[in-house]
């Protein structure tokens, strides 16, 4: 009950920032525009043509196409606007409650410190869910009701969108208790967003390198980073419903963001405030 | 048992260069307001940290009711209120103590009716729903003082808790403290006004650069063996005679006279003779220090 309350108030807390309410708004939005913009001819009770955004088609081939066409720039949508709004909103909640007079009423409650801290995370990654979730679901109910095609994967992109924040929050988690800098945290954590695809394209970048310690270097950095750009793959892939080759980038990456937590865990546990 | 009691606890900053506390031992009896004192820098904000686990200490322990400090159900009982606490903003005073109040493992069927209670006795009954962003400091440290009563603890550690309110809302807080105190509650306190110290206080410490300087019952420090202060209708010839031959050393303070006797006999024989000179005496005084002179003449003590 005790954790619950501290989600509950970091879920608040991050509600009452505006760009959740934005998040929110678009989502609201994005779901208003499928149910006006996606129309149905029935003729006899069975589906003889849809019409989405002005393009009319007859095929059910073609209007599965359509819909998991329009599923997929959803998702992608999701994954690098979404995960970007998400990170900036909830890169001052960490440095927020470490704040002088704020972390003493904290750490003065019943509670150990992983668990405030574990209350904190599962705070922001609870709005970051509401809000994919929201959209997610939403779109997919209107689409699926209005073209009769249930399309599960893209369901599972939410999934794949909300782990991947997990795993970044993490990461601005640690950098939060270290540094206390919300933009700080907040930059590292773009970089290693950004630097992703160059880390995937490493075997180009050694040939511009002398030197075997820097592709021993960026292998690490490859291996142990999270493969932001191999997970929006995924997603676009389990939108697809297309057959999934290996599931290493996921593990991998969920690996860093549970150590990260528990490293972060660890020096929060002994800090002295 | 000891509400607080702690062994030989040092904290030191700064790579050892400074020090905030060093070898304290204090013990802290339930059932008592107990006051802090000490100038800046004496380590009084530390010692209640450190009892809250908010930092750690360098060497030395410590225990709330016979629970380690270190154990986080140690502060289950406990209620605390920091200096230039911040409450969320986006919250108003309902939420913060239903969320805080939760946070400390109160059920939400207790909290709902805590709260309203909580917020009448600080005089926020009317201010519930407003958001504290337009809440004034007085407002804000009265919200302070629910939100540390919110799990009905047993230890309250109280670092300023009078600091932004007006006299009247002191008087209250000062009540509300006593209040507690007779209900059998330990209160922890620590503040810079040595005269609400001084009226609400059973016993006080006082630190001064990480050491414990001088620890006691207020009464005893407070008060000054044989010295009395006289007030009389008229008859300051008679008492100025009447000391003069007794030998009694005699000074005229605010409108009294100040007697130091030798003992209770020479007390007795003193208003005796005054009586028998028809001498009006309107009251005769304990003379009391305030805490302020005593505080000060034990720091410059110190210094020397």
């Amino acid at each position: 009950m005790k954790l619950i309350a501290i989600i509950q108030i970091t879920f608040r807390e991050s509600f009452a920032k505006k760009t959740f309410m934005a998040f929110f708004g678009i989502s609201t939005i994005v779901c208003l525009l499928f149910i006006f913009a996606l129309n149905l001819d029935i003729v006899d009770g069975v589906k003889s043509s849809v019409s989405l955004f002005g393009h009319e088609t007859q095929n059910l081939l073609d209007i599965k196409k359509v819909l998991i066409g329009i599923e997929s720039g959803v998702a992608v949508l999701l994954f690098t606007g979404g995960l970007f709004m998400s990170l900036f909103a909830t890169s001052g909640l960490i440095p927020s409650f470490l704040q002088m007079g704020t972390v003493e009423l904290w750490l003065s409650k019943p509670l150990s410190r992983w668990q405030i801290l574990l209350g904190r995370y599962l705070g922001a990654v609870a709005i970051v869910a509401f809000n994919v979730f929201y959209l997610v679901i939403f779109s997919w109910l209107i689409l699926s009701l209005k073209t009769g095609i249930w399309h599960w994967g893209f369901l599972l992109s939410a999934v794949m969108i909300v782990i991947t924040y997990a795993i970044l929050f993490a990461l601005m988690t640690f950098l939060g208790i270290v540094t206390r800098s919300a933009a700080f945290s907040l930059m590292i954590t773009y970089a290693i967003l950004f630097f992703s695809p160059l880390l995937l394209e490493r075997d180009k970048i050694y040939a511009l390198l002398s030197g075997k310690f820097y592709g021993i270097l960026l292998d690490g950095l490859y291996y142990i980073l999270p493969k932001t750009t191999e997970l929006g793959n995924l997603t676009r892939l389990l939108v697809h419903g297309s057959e999934i080759q290996s599931w290493m980038s996921l593990w991998s990456s969920m690996i860093f963001g549970f150590s990260i937590f528990i490293i972060s865990s660890i020096i929060f546990s002994k800090k002295n405030f | 048992m000891y509400a607080i009691e702690t062994s030989n606890l040092t904290k030191y900053y700064a790579k050892g260069k400074v020090t905030a506390l060093e070898d304290l031992n204090l013990q802290v009896p339930i059932g008592q307001i107990f006051g802090l004192l000490g100038p800046n820098g004496a380590g009084k904000t530390t010692l209640m940290k450190i009892l809250l686990s908010i930092c750690f200490p360098t060497r030395g322990g410590g225990k709330i009711f016979n629970r380690n400090i270190t154990d986080y159900r140690s502060r289950e009982k406990l209620g605390y209120l920091a200096e230039n606490h911040r409450f969320p903003e986006f919250l108003n005073a309902q939420q913060i103590l239903f969320y805080y109040g939760k946070m400390a493992g109160n059920p939400k069927s207790v909290l709902q009716s805590k709260i309203p209670e909580l917020l009448k006795l600080v005089k926020l009954e009317n201010w519930g729903k407003v958001k504290i962003r337009k809440f004034s400091k007085g407002m804000l440290q009265r919200l302070g003082i629910a939100q540390v009563l919110i799990n009905d603890p047993d230890l309250l550690l109280l670092d300023e808790p009078t600091d932004g309110i007006d006299p009247v809302g002191r008087r209250e807080v000062r009540d509300i403290l006593i209040n507690l105190r007779d209900r059998g509650k330990t209160i922890f306190l620590n503040s810079h006004l040595l005269s609400e110290v001084e009226r609400v206080s059973d016993e006080i410490a006082i630190l001064k650069e990480g050491r414990l300087i001088q620890k006691g019952g207020i009464q005893d420090f407070l008060s000054i063996k044989d010295k009395y202060h006289f007030h009389l209708k008229d008859g300051k010839e008679d008492i100025t005679t009447i000391c003069k031959t007794m030998k009694i050393e005699l000074k005229e303070q605010n409108g009294a006279y100040l007697v130091s006797v030798n003992d209770d006999q020479q007390l007795n024989h003193l208003i005796d003779t005054l009586r028998g000179k028809q001498v009006m005496i309107k009251a005769v005084i304990p003379y009391k220090i305030t805490l302020e002179d005593f505080f000060i003449e034990v720091i410059k003590e110190n210094n020397n």
